[in-house]
């Protein structure tokens, strides 16, 4: 095997970096990003070119760590600025109202903005790898209220949405799934394919690994097997119409990209929309561990990350973000 | 109240103000070069970040420090987005008077400290 050097590759971990910080410079008030984001986007472009040439192992996270240390604390300093100076002169603060103001800033947005996540398992294989630590958009399918709706950015789940969600069989498991089918619906998979209303799917974020049929995973609604859980047989006995599963309403059917390899709502049934987390924001950190690892945090898996961080760690994948595909619709199936 | 110079009224400056002002003294320069310079000035120890550098420029154009310069110094590195930056006679009166507040905390330092290290 070839031995690798943590930095053996430090182009697409500063190209992320840039990519994450132009998308932090919206935490700044908007006059200041429209004056000045231009050139702080470029001073941290030229300091993460400098840096190549530069010695050093840790000398990426340093620049990381200083980077978004300025971060936190300015756009603290400008928001707050923006708030008490309009209209006076210039007034100097503290640093403890800086703290405490940063401080809340991230309890709030650690507990009602964001939220951390390690996918488990590879039934999202193809967009989402067995250990990538995601960052789960708390806000994108929370309904607002009557008020917010108008504010915040906000849309309900729709088709090819990628959605986190409470485990329905085991509320303490959060699942990372893509929506196939939203209330009224109606769903069955022909030979591996989904047809959505009649029209057949072409679904290119999919991977098929199996070489033999299941007729129940391939061919679903089919019988229910013994495997299916009390939800599963729930759906079949109430929702299936002409072999056809019928979402109901606030309900959503959630399938996983890995198709051949994924329990999801064929084995479980539906997924209550209010059981909907988020939305996956990004991967902060991908580690090559397999499925066990991440269900429990054991000091093994601890030693395993502190020998291993820099080559187990999948450096392409930082920053990585999980988009919303929509699958073609490609014609009747009858 | 009677009304204090403003040369007055803006001292003491903070450490990265002072340092801008200094790596503005001689040359116009880009945000990435002030930071460089700034750098350079205080041994590595004055590490400006892009938030605090930039945020610094701010409120020195509005105090009318410093101001934005048209002209592009060096159009063989030129980007449009970096920005180059100078100070203004304000800025060097400022720098001056911080200089002269710092040589006199300077010089009474050295005279209280003086017998300790005999």
């Amino acid at each position: 095997m070839i031995p690798q050097t943590p930095t053996a590759n430090p182009q697409p971990l500063a190209a992320g970096f840039c990519r994450l910080y132009s998308m932090l410079l919206y935490a700044y008030p908007p006059e200041f990003r429209r004056e000045y984001g231009g050139p702080m986007e470029q001073f941290v472009r030229d300091r993460c070119r400098d840096l190549r040439r530069a010695p050093g192992r840790l000398k990426f996270f340093r620049l990381a760590l200083h980077v978004l240390a300025d971060w936190f604390r300015t756009t603290v300093r400008e928001r707050a600025a923006t708030v008490w100076n309009a209209g006076r002169a210039p007034v100097r603060h503290s640093s403890v109202t800086e703290w405490a103001g940063t401080i809340l800033i991230y309890l709030f947005a650690t507990t009602t903005l964001v939220q951390a996540y390690v996918i488990p398992t590879g039934s999202m294989e193809g967009n989402l790898l067995i250990g990538d630590h995601i960052l789960v958009d708390r806000l994108a399918y929370a309904d607002p209220g009557p008020f917010g709706r108008h504010i915040l950015p906000y849309r309900d789940v729709k088709h090819g949405d990628i959605i986190a969600f409470t485990f329905p069989e085991d509320v303490r498991q959060t699942y990372v799934k893509r929506v196939i089918g939203v209330p009224g619906d109606r769903i069955r998979l022909l030979h591996g394919q989904v047809i959505r209303n009649g029209c057949r799917l072409v679904e290119p974020y999919t991977q098929h690994i199996a070489n033999f049929h299941d007729p129940y995973r391939d061919d679903f609604p089919v019988a229910p097997d013994a495997y299916t859980s009390p939800r599963g047989r729930d759906m079949f006995e109430h929702h299936v119409c002409n072999g056809e599963v019928v979402v109901p309403p606030g309900m959503l059917f959630a399938l996983g990209d890995n198709r051949d390899n994924s329990l999801d709502s064929r084995y479980w049934g539906f997924v209550p929309r209010v059981y909907v987390v988020g939305k996956p924001l990004m991967v902060y950190w991908s580690y090559d561990a397999p499925t066990a690892d991440f269900q429990e945090w054991t000091i093994d898996h601890v030693i395993d990350v502190a020998q291993h961080f820099f080559t187990k760690t999948r450096w392409k994948r930082s920053f990585l973000i999980p988009r919303t595909q929509q699958a073609m619709e490609a014609g009747d199936a009858r | 109240m009677a009304k204090k110079p403003i040369t007055q009224e803006l001292l003491p400056l903070t450490p990265p103000v002072f340092h801008i002002l200094l790596a503005l003294a001689d040359e116009e320069r880009h945000g990435y070069g002030i930071m460089q310079d700034v750098a350079r000035q205080t041994g590595g120890a004055l590490q400006l970040g892009p938030g605090t550098l930039y945020g610094c420029l701010k409120r020195m154009q509005t105090a009318g420090l410093v101001e934005e310069s048209e002209e592009r110094p060096d159009p063989a590195l030129d980007d449009e987005r970096r920005r180059y930056y100078r100070m203004t006679t304000l800025g060097r009166r400022i720098v001056r008077a911080e200089a002269q507040r710092l040589a006199g905390a300077v010089t009474v330092a050295m005279s209280r400290l003086a017998g300790e290290n005999a």
